[in-house]
């Protein structure tokens, strides 16, 4: 086992490969005096599944917020299919092709499974300024057909459906949005085994398709290892590790968070002698 | 034959019980429609209004005739109207306790504006953009600067009622546009017609409620309602839909105060009546199903909660209960429909219907 504090930190390089769709180098971000973000270089290539880890605090949220458009970088920058990228919103993201899954997922529970399907790009029967929901219903169906979700009605308000078919709904919702970048914050967060595998088939089925590159956020490192093509560890505002999953193990991912921890409770110690 | 075709697998084989069958299986029908109906959003505060519109009419025989109809719009109209642009912002998980001020507010600066030399149709549109602007307001000061709505409304109540005896000097005017000899058309158009209110008050309600169901606009007031933060995420421009349900409010706040002061061709500075007029206006789109927390409710919900509120107003006057009791009880009334309200509420919850 590694003494604590004999290892220095480890910080990757920023890498990029030819067939990048996205781009972040030096991305920082603060709140008040707390920082969330110190230097991020990060890339993801075109049909690529991108695992994010990193303990709570890490700064995994505030990347994503950064990347779909919710929150600016202090400092840094992005760029998207070789484009320089600077969401001013959430839509204008959006319009580029970027969409998120949140954490909260951004259903309305009041609201019909179609109506929260077509939330904020809601079709329109004209003269009048009339919600199209035949249209919506019939759409929203054929999406959820399309990537194999088995949601009987699709009138009932959302807060009837189970956890699984809550974010099934939400991935749709973002893959049938045409986006073609699709951020996932913690999709297997508090889900049994059975919903579980029914979002990672979903992710399998979307990623075979070849048109979406995805970025997730998890906790669980099987299911990065299963689910991912490629894994980056988020530490401390920082990225310490980029592999390829096939590259590393259960244990190695391990290591390196426990080693962390060692180090800066190492650190915290010494502090206190000092102090 | 829908009754029969139910019977049929139980009794068929027994034609003497076909005799106590049949009713009890109309009643088994009809109380499965009952529940039917219940399930509806609407349908608790519709029976007790139907209960409370056959009890006035069973105890008293001046009830259920045409001039007490008269009689009764002018308690529930207003009401409803004021109702409809509260189950907006309340459906949005905000309040306006503004309204009173703004009903009180609208005539006055109308007759203000007139005064001054403007036509009288100008002058009214001015004033109901005024009205507007206080709505604008109220919106700035909630969805922008993020004071709790009860508490900048409430300022905006006190404020609003200040400026109002203000300018008035305390003293009652007489509503431009009317006359105390003949009713104009004017007059008979914005409230002093016999059935004006009414229209007004169905005209406001259908159209709030289409626009609630079917618009844009309905369904991203009942997103911010329901999931502020998730709205924002869809990119829902949250502050927008909550401003403009408050100048929607403030709005429908002013028509009903020129509504009222057409209709008895004066304007009295009188606070403590406005403040009345917001209490009802609250309870109608409560005691209609609308939630204080946001994210549900209906607009016809608060037309048939302000119809409640008046037929309970109406009859209690009619019977002859002493003017002391009255708001007393009124609020035990309004008590006892929301408890059976939310008891409804919870079996239709249970029983999986929208």
């Amino acid at each position: 086992m590694a003494e604590p504090g004999t290892r220095g930190e480890r910080v990757v390089a920023p890498t990029s490969a030819p067939d990048d769709v996205l781009r972040l180098e030096h991305v920082a971000k603060r709140f008040g005096p707390v920082v969330a973000l110190r230097d991020i270089n990060l890339h993801l290539r075109k049909g690529e599944v991108l695992g994010l880890l990193g303990d709570n605090g890490a700064g995994k949220s505030t990347l994503m917020k950064i990347i779909c458009g919710f929150q600016k970088p202090d400092d840094g920058s992005m760029s998207l299919r070789g484009e320089p990228y600077e969401p001013r919103s959430v839509d204008q993201a959006r319009k580029l092709g970027i969409d998120a899954v949140y954490q909260d997922l951004a259903l309305v529970d009041e609201l019909s499974v179609f109506h929260n399907m077509f939330l904020n790009r809601e079709p329109i029967r004209r003269p009048l300024p009339f919600l199209d929901n035949r249209t919506m219903r019939r759409q929203a169906r054929t999406a959820l057909d399309d990537i194999g979700v088995n949601i009987p009605r699709l009138n009932v308000p959302v807060a009837r459906l189970s956890g699984g078919q809550r974010q099934a709904i939400a991935v749709a919702r973002t893959v049938n949005s045409e986006a073609d970048i699709l951020l996932l914050d913690e999709p297997l967060a508090a889900m049994g085994a059975k919903e579980g595998a029914l979002i990672l088939d979903l992710i399998a089925r979307v990623k075979d398709e070849g048109r979406v590159s995805m970025i997730m956020v998890l906790h669980n490192y099987v299911h990065v290892l299963t689910a991912c093509d490629r894994v980056n560890l988020i530490q401390d505002g920082r990225i310490t590790l980029d592999k390829p999953t096939s590259e590393t193990s259960v244990e190695e991912l391990t290591e390196i968070v426990v080693d962390e921890y060692r180090r800066a409770r190492a650190a915290a110690s010494a502090e206190r002698a000092v102090g | 034959m829908a009754v029969q075709a139910g019977q049929q697998p139980r009794h068929g084989a027994a034609p003497v019980q076909e005799g106590p069958g049949r009713p009890r299986a109309l009643l088994s029908g009809a109380l499965s429609l009952g529940r039917r109906f219940l399930t509806l959003r609407e349908g608790s505060v519709i029976v007790i209004t139907v209960a409370t519109a056959l009890y006035f009419t069973i105890k008293t025989d001046r009830f259920a005739t045409t001039d007490n109809f008269k009689t009764l719009l002018p308690y529930f109209a207003p009401v409803a109207i004021l109702a409809a642009g509260e189950v907006f912002l309340m459906i949005n998980g905000e309040i306006d306790l503004s309204i009173g001020a703004v009903y009180l507010f609208a005539p006055f600066i109308f007759y203000e504006i007139n005064n001054g030399g403007v036509p009288l149709i100008a002058s009214l549109i001015l004033a109901m953009v005024a009205c507007m602007v206080v709505g604008l307001i109220n919106g700035f000061f909630t969805a922008i600067i993020g004071i709790n709505s009860f508490i900048a409304t409430l300022g905006m109540l006190l404020s609003l009622e200040g400026l109002t005896l203000i300018i008035s000097h305390a003293q009652p005017v007489e509503t431009p546009g009317t006359d105390v000899a003949t009713v104009t058309t004017f007059a008979k158009i914005f409230g002093a017609g016999t059935y004006s209110q009414l229209i007004w008050a169905l005209l406001v309600v259908a159209i709030l409620q289409v626009v609630l169901s079917f618009t844009r606009w309905g369904i991203y007031t009942v997103a911010v309602g329901s999931n502020r933060l998730g709205s924002g995420e869809a990119g829902i421009k949250v502050r927008l839909v909550i401003m403009r349900n408050f100048i929607l409010c403030s709005t429908c706040a002013a028509l009903v105060g020129v509504l009222e002061a057409v209709r008895t061709s004066s304007v009295q500075p009188d606070p403590s009546g406005a403040n009345e007029v917001l209490f009802d206006g609250i309870s109608a789109a409560v005691i209609g199903g609308t939630l204080l927390a946001g994210g549900s409710g209906t607009v016809v919900g608060a037309l048939i909660g302000a119809l409640f509120l008046g037929i309970l107003r109406d009859g209690l006057i009619i019977q002859g209960v002493n003017a002391d009791y009255l708001s007393f009880y009124l609020g035990l009334a309004i008590i006892v429909a929301m408890a059976a309200n939310t008891y409804v509420g919870r079996v239709r919850k249970g029983s999986g219907h929208g």
